[in-house]
């Protein structure tokens, strides 16, 4: 009615709010209910405001209705029996009224909490400023326990007793609202300096298992220049492949197919091999033929070809086309007696057999194959055009 | 004819690397590790051509963008401008647009033959435009000639014409340009024109992905 306390508290409890007033009336008859008010008043976040943690609305709200009870009905019996005994045999009271208040604060302040803050808060291993910070609040509420042991009685009592509540409260804060706050903010912290980490980990753990391995490796076979060639060379795509990579998908589009068919048969045979895609589209059953006679046709380049070996992909919405080109001697279709397979299958008949076409040119510098594929890729992902 | 060349590049080893493989025919008159000693050899050495790393330290962060930029209009004593040619271990897009928009005249990549890069010298020495297999490729992609789209006049600043498609194709199919203009029944100076007007293109076009990459790396 004063602070909006007993609206509060029903609201957070489910208490009707008509029955939690004449109780907080009757308490306040008793003088233990006006410090616990006073304390709801000063801790409880005002409502037309967004709360000081934005989990903490209905919807969210992480700590059930019943442990809530469970935990702060006991509290408060046990207080007000110690209260109301203090008042008769006013020794005790004094010991008794500071402790109700801290233990109801700490419940508040718990129940506040969220899950992953609580458990921040349990494993809050060697945090410093929760230390400092409990210190602070405790030797605040030591001063007010003192404060109170130290009261002689009579008339002044009663303001007496306010003062100390009030110090207590402000130990109470201290130790609550900041704290909260600080917690947001070292989450945050936290999970912004892991990543950073865990980047730097991998960017180290991969500099080490792949340049420094091949640096190591070429320096023992420095007397090996095919060698130390070819070690450089798969070192610096795999590398260039780790930094340029693309965000999309590698491996089931028909220019990634062709990159590693051509990335393989230059493992395989040591020449360097000239790679230029252009375009891209999914990679489909007709796809998959064509990577496969383009990998026999690079296969043949460079083992009866001369070096430079060059291999051009164009990946257009209506056609592929694949140049393989080599600069040795160049050979006739011809005169490739009919047991060899190599060229008439693997590359004419698979490429015919996929509603392709190959194409074998002889020049005067060495040997292109032209492989052409039409029609648009099958994958629906590829959209329709209808112009072009 | 001789022609004079300055070196750019931060690593010692690959300056000497090169200057080794070079020919009588090309002198190096000059080397710089980064932007700003670039910038005051090159003013000071007028050279015909800059062989020019893209990734440097210094100046606005921009690399061989930069070293361009700061000679902007600078001649040779015998009045023709100071030209650029682009080499780099980069294939990343971004790189190759960046440094040919800032006016290089050609882009090879590191591992090209000593052979092939003192032609590269050479013809960039006389203005015309290299262009390496992979930056073929690119420009296809780039100017979307590859899904088809051919300008309808050869002005056009946007897509490239029939034409400079096939040279571009055949260039990134690893032919030479004697080879190309064989192969398309032209002369050797029309394949360079063609070529040179693609570079043009290449510079002038405000083509969504070629500005799009040159704004992520902040130069327009």
């Amino acid at each position: 009615m004063v602070a909006g306390v007993c609206a509060g508290v029903s609201a957070h409890l489910g208490v009707p709010l008509q029955s939690l007033r004449v109780l907080t009336a009757l308490s306040g008859l008793f003088l233990f209910g006006l410090p616990v008010y006073v304390f709801l008043w000063l801790t409880m976040p005002e409502t037309d405001k967004p709360p000081l943690i934005s989990p903490f609305d209905k919807t969210q709200q992480r700590v059930p209705k019943r442990r809530l009870l469970l935990i702060g009905l006991p509290v408060l019996l046990v207080g007000g029996l110690a209260v109301s005994g203090g008042i008769r045999s006013a020794g005790h009271l004094s010991l008794t009224l500071p402790l109700l208040v801290i233990a109801a604060g700490l419940v508040l302040v718990w129940s506040r909490l969220d899950r992953s803050e609580r458990r921040q808060w349990l494993s809050a291993e060697d945090r410093r400023e929760t230390r400092i910070r409990t210190v602070i609040g405790v030797a605040v509420a030591a001063f007010g326990l003192i404060l109170l042991l130290s009261q002689g009685g009579g008339l002044t009592r009663l303001r007496d007793v306010a003062i100390a509540v009030l110090v207590v409260l402000v130990g109470a804060a201290i130790l609550g609202a900041p704290f909260i706050a600080r917690l947001f903010d070292s989450l945050r912290q936290e999970q912004a300096e892991r990543i950073r980490a865990t980047e730097k980990a991998d960017i180290a753990a991969h500099l080490h298992d792949s340049v420094l391995q091949t640096l190591a490796l070429i320096q023992r076979r420095a007397d090996d220049p095919q060698a130390v060639q070819l070690l450089a060379r798969a070192q610096e795509r795999e590398l260039r492949g780790w930094l340029y990579a693309q965000d999309e998908s590698a491996d089931s589009t028909l220019a990634s197919a062709v990159t590693e068919a051509a990335h393989d048969v230059e493992t395989l045979h040591g020449t360097p091999i000239d790679l230029v895609v252009t375009g891209d589209r999914p990679l489909d059953e007709s796809g998959h033929a064509l990577v496969r006679a383009l990998r026999e046709a690079l296969a043949n380049a460079v083992r009866h070809g001369a070096p430079p070996v060059s291999v051009y992909l164009e990946a257009g919405p209506r056609e592929v086309e694949a140049f393989v080109r080599d600069h040795g001697t160049g050979f006739d279709l011809d005169d490739v007696p009919d047991d060899r397979l190599g060229v008439r299958e693997s590359i004419i008949g698979r490429m015919a057999r996929h509603g392709g076409e190959a194409e074998v040119r002889r020049r005067d510098d060495g040997t292109e194959v032209r492989l052409r594929m039409t029609g648009a890729a099958e994958s629906p992902s590829n959209h329709e055009e209808s112009n072009g | 004819m001789t022609a004079r060349v300055v070196l750019v590049d931060d690593h010692r080893m690959f300056r000497s690397g090169v200057k080794a493989e070079l020919d009588d025919s090309v002198t190096v008159v000059g080397e710089a590790p980064d932007v700003d000693a670039a910038i005051t050899v090159i003013r000071q050495a007028k050279p015909d051509v800059v062989l020019l790393d893209v990734h440097l330290p210094g100046g606005n962060g921009n690399g061989g963008s930069d070293v361009i930029t700061g000679c902007a209009g600078l001649e040779t004593e015998s009045g023709a401008p100071v030209r650029f040619l682009a080499l780099s271990v980069s294939d990343a897009a971004e790189d190759v647009i960046a440094v040919i928009r800032s006016g290089a005249r050609g882009y090879v990549t590191k591992t090209i033959s000593p052979d092939d890069l003192v032609s590269a010298i050479h013809r960039v020495g006389e203005g015309d435009a290299v262009f390496s297999p992979r930056l073929a490729g690119f420009v296809l992609d780039a100017f979307g000639a590859t899904a088809g789209e051919i300008a309808e006049v050869d002005e056009e600043l946007d897509r490239l014409s029939a034409r400079e498609r096939e040279v571009m194709r055949l260039i990134a199919r690893g032919y030479q340009y004697k080879e190309v203009a064989k192969e398309l029944f032209i002369s050797v100076k029309t394949v360079e024109t063609h070529v040179s007007s693609v570079l043009r293109k290449l510079q002038l076009s405000s083509r969504h992905e070629l500005t799009s990459w040159a704004m992520q790396r902040r130069l327009l």
